[in-house]
Parts: structure tokens; C-alpha cells; sequence
């Protein structure tokens, strides 16, 4: 092949839409040419970066709040709904008040005789929470919508409050990783329930194609994330995790190279060596360990 | 056989969308959860604006939740729903450009990204490298803006590009090759990727 051609070719063997004989002559040429692999070495670097690319975009919690709004079948709205014309403030004002309602229930039935006092706690301290602790905060915003059920309200007898020194509480919480490690973390647990899946697969004894559509999609983000949190932890000496994510690599791609509708053989190869290789094992002694010691 | 992953939780996207279609509204909250985040970034690359893109992302669902009873079997979900995304999205450009507000694509900082003063990568502090990336997709003009981030930022293939696209082969394979080319040019100074292909 010539340098003018694998140069035309270069981008669609980059993004994987070549046909197999083609693929096979530029890889060939490749290995053969300084001058081609180092343009693919820097098309890969250029794929790189854009795969850094982090919008900082987050989904809104009260987005699906305000689709529910459209695509809930009106018939089935609360009546303080249709009272309210909007299904997200019925729904918050439903659970405050019957937050309220069960607060003053409690106050009313609440025993007259003093709580025990504790020895650490101070005679003068005023209670920080105005409303007693059992009833259940409003469910979370996310959960707004379903708040057209009865909310779940339980009451708890009353309890000594003791206080406790919490000053350790958030030491390990995900909140004190820096942001490489949080977002190594998220992406090793997102593999190992990828692999696991893929582990678990029940392959019939039929020829029937599997359809792998979701998980190789998935497949594909994870290897861009794996290739950039792989050079990161080589770039800062994190040893321990670069081997970890170089092991993980081979099994991103060979999902991500899978047909849409895959061959059972093809699938349980990867199952095969995935219970082999005990890949799943390391990502979950990683999280393990990443919750006590980061 | 359902999918090895989506099996496992008992919900392929075919089965949601049959479930939705049966008037189970759990089936379209699982699906706006597992697509709601690809589709507010492809929508966000498309029109640079955090509150637009939250606006039209829930327009897109909305569409998708009225006509779901109309997409075909052998339609893959994600491609559908990013097709019914890029013509909310267009939709929206269409009307900023009518109104003369584009605002961000003719902020001059775009423009000049070439002036600035190099930086190696490794110099890139990642919201730099975020802010130099959205700021020169945005100079894009909109067919190659649209496949370039449906290829290189959404890892779509040439096929599912052309189904939510409509364009030919030819033209979304020419269309990514210049804004490659053009995304190459504004980010080389800092990147150091800076070679000929």
C-alpha cells in the first residue's frame, strides 16, 4: 500500500469502519512505515484529548420531575395535582404537610416526662433540628415524581439522642478523593458491573446470536475513559492502578469489538477469560481497598 | 437472547420501549436514566448553552415519550432518540439564527484561539483543555460540528450517524474529515498534536 493511500485511510482505520481486508493492509503498512504510524500515533494522541473532553453537564435533578409533568397520564394525577396544575409542587406540598400533620401527631402523643440527660450533652444546647427525628425526611428530589403515592412516613419511638464524635465520619467518603480518583473509581466500578454481566451471561446451547448492543456501547466509552485514567496514573507514578486498568483494557476491547448481535463462541471466549483471569476479583479488591485507604 | 448487560437487569431498551408503549411510565423514567445523560451532552456540544441544552433535553424526551408508539422494531433506541435531539437542537440554532443571537458562536474569544500564546498538553490544566474544546467546537459550522461530536465525543458509528443524520456516507465521512481538520488547527498550538493528515 502506498503512504498516500494509508493516509485516506487513516481516519476510518482510527474509527474502526474499515472493511476487514483494508484494515489488514494499513495495519500491515503501519508496522512498515515511520512517517504513516507516526500520523496514526498522533491522530491517537488528537483521540486522546478529545476523550479528556469533560463537559461538566450534569442532569438536573428536577429535569425528569418536569418531563413526568408531560408524559404522566393525567387521569392517574392526584387530586392536589389537578388542584395545583403542577404535578412537582403538589407533590412537595403533599409531603410537607403531611410531614407537619405526623410532626404535630408526635408532639401531642410525645411522653410528658424529661429525656434522660447525658453527661456529654450540654443542659443549654439548643436542638439544631426544629422537627423531631421520627419522621422521615421528604423523599429526594430525583424521587419527586413518585410522590403521587403515599409517602412513607414511619414512626420511630423517641429515642436518647447521644452525641457522638463524628469527626472521622466523612474521612473515607468519596467527597475527599481528588477528582482523578473519584473518577478512576466510578470508572472501575462501571467495568466491574460490565464484566460481571458479561460473566454472568446465560448462553444457550443453540447458535443464537446474543445482542450485545448496550454493553458494547458501553464497552467504547469505558476504553476512552481507560485509555486516558491509564496515561493519568502513569503520568502521577500510581503504579498499582496503570496495572489494573492495562489488564482491564484487552477485555473493554474485546467487547467493544463485538458484533451488535454476537456469536454465542465469541461471547463466552470473554466470559472464559474473564472467570479465568479474575479481573472482576481485582476491580472489587480496588474498590474495596479505594474505600478504606484513599 | 436479550443483551448480556441489560439482561442482567432485566430491562433491554426494547423491552423498555414495548413497556412504554403498554403504558408503563416506570419503563420511560429507566429510559430517560440511561440515556438522559448522553443526550443533554450531545445536545450541550450542539448549542454551547448549559440552561438551553437542560430546556431542550427535556423537549427531547417529551418528543420521544409522544412518539414512541412510532418507531420501528429494528431502530435502535439510542440512535432514534438522538435523532429526534439533533432536530430539537437544529430547531433551536435554526430560531437563534433567525433572531440574530448567536451569541456564542460569534464571541471573538472563539475567534482568536489561535493568537493565544502555546501551551504544551501537559501544561492543559483539564478545565483549560474543556473550555479550548467546547470554544472551538463551537466555531464549527453546524453539519460538521454535529458529526464530528457524534463520532469523536459520542463514539457513534459511521452507520448510526448516517441513520440519525440522514446524510449520505460520503458526505458525513468528508464532513468529519475537515472538522478533524479544522478542531486539529485550533487545538495543535496548545496540544502540540500539530502534523498534516
Amino acid at each position: 500500500m502506498k503512504c498516500e493511500v494509508c493516509s485516506e485511510l487513516l481516519e476510518e482505520y482510527l474509527d474502526g469502519e474499515l472493511a476487514p481486508q483494508d484494515r489488514e493492509q494499513v495495519g500491515a503498512h503501519l508496522i512498515a512505515c515511520v512517517e504513516c504510524s507516526e500520523s496514526f500515533a498522533a491522530l491517537t494522541a488528537e483521540q486522546e484529548l478529545f476523550a479528556r473532553y469533560d463537559r461538566e453537564i450534569e442532569v438536573p435533578p428536577f429535569l425528569w420531575t418536569r418531563i413526568a409533568a408531560h408524559t404522566t397520564n393525567p387521569a392517574k394525577r392526584s387530586w392536589l395535582a389537578s388542584l395545583f396544575g403542577k404535578t412537582s409542587l403538589a407533590g412537595a406540598l403533599a409531603v410537607l404537610l403531611l410531614a407537619l400533620a405526623l410532626g404535630v401527631i408526635y408532639l401531642r402523643s410525645k411522653p410528658k416526662t424529661p429525656e434522660p440527660k447525658l453527661a456529654t450533652t450540654t443542659p443549654t444546647a439548643p436542638n439544631p433540628d426544629p422537627l423531631p427525628k421520627s419522621v422521615e425526611s421528604p423523599a429526594p428530589k430525583r424521587d419527586v415524581i413518585a410522590s403521587h403515592q403515599k409517602p412513607r412516613v414511619r414512626v420511630k419511638p423517641p429515642v436518647a439522642r447521644t452525641v457522638t464524635d463524628q469527626s472521622d465520619v466523612l474521612s473515607s467518603d468519596l467527597a475527599y478523593l481528588d477528582v482523578d480518583e473519584q473518577d478512576t473509581a466510578l470508572h472501575i466500578e462501571q467495568s466491574q458491573i460490565l464484566l460481571r454481566s458479561i460473566k454472568n451471561v446465560q448462553i444457550s446451547d443453540t447458535d443464537e446470536e446474543i445482542d450485545v448492543t448496550y454493553d458494547k456501547a458501553l464497552s467504547r466509552r469505558l476504553l476512552n475513559e481507560n485509555v486516558v485514567l491509564r496515561r493519568d496514573a502513569e503520568m502521577k507514578a500510581k503504579y498499582p492502578t496503570k496495572t489494573l486498568l492495562a489488564d482491564l483494557e484487552p477485555f473493554l476491547i474485546d467487547i467493544a469489538n463485538l458484533p451488535d448481535r454476537a456469536r454465542p463462541q465469541d461471547v463466552r471466549e470473554i466470559k472464559e477469560r474473564v472467570q479465568k483471569t479474575e479481573i472482576v476479583a481485582a476491580l472489587l479488591d480496588y474498590q474495596d481497598r479505594g474505600a478504606n485507604n484513599r | 437472547m436479550t443483551g448480556a448487560f441489560a439482561g442482567t437487569l432485566m430491562n433491554t431498551s426494547a423491552d423498555l420501549v414495548t413497556r412504554v408503549c403498554q403504558g408503563d411510565a416506570d419503563a420511560f423514567r429507566l429510559i430517560f436514566e440511561r440515556y438522559s445523560r448522553p443526550v443533554i451532552s450531545f445536545i450541550y456540544d450542539m448549542v454551547n448553552d448549559r440552561a438551553l441544552a437542560e430546556e431542550l433535553t427535556q423537549e427531547t424526551f417529551v418528543r420521544a415519550f409522544r412518539a414512541i408508539h412510532t418507531m420501528r422494531a429494528e431502530t435502535k433506541l439510542s440512535t432514534w432518540l438522538f435523532g429526534i435531539a439533533r432536530n430539537v437542537a437544529r430547531e433551536s440554532l435554526r430560531a437563534r439564527a433567525r433572531a440574530k443571537n448567536h451569541v456564542d458562536l460569534a464571541d471573538k474569544s472563539v475567534m482568536d484561539l489561535s493568537d493565544d500564546k502555546p501551551v504544551p498538553v501537559e501544561g492543559l490544566l483539564s478545565k483549560e483543555l474543556n473550555d479550548l474544546i467546547r470554544r472551538s467546537l463551537a466555531t464549527l459550522d453546524e453539519d460538521k460540528r454535529l458529526v464530528f461530536t457524534l463520532k469523536v465525543l459520542h463514539q457513534c458509528s459511521y452507520e448510526e450517524i448516517a441513520a440519525i443524520t440522514g446524510f449520505s456516507l460520503a458526505k458525513l465521512k468528508t464532513d468529519l474529515h475537515r472538522a478533524r481538520a479544522e478542531m486539529r488547527k485550533k487545538i495543535s498550538p496548545y496540544a502540540g498534536v500539530g502534523y498534516e493528515v
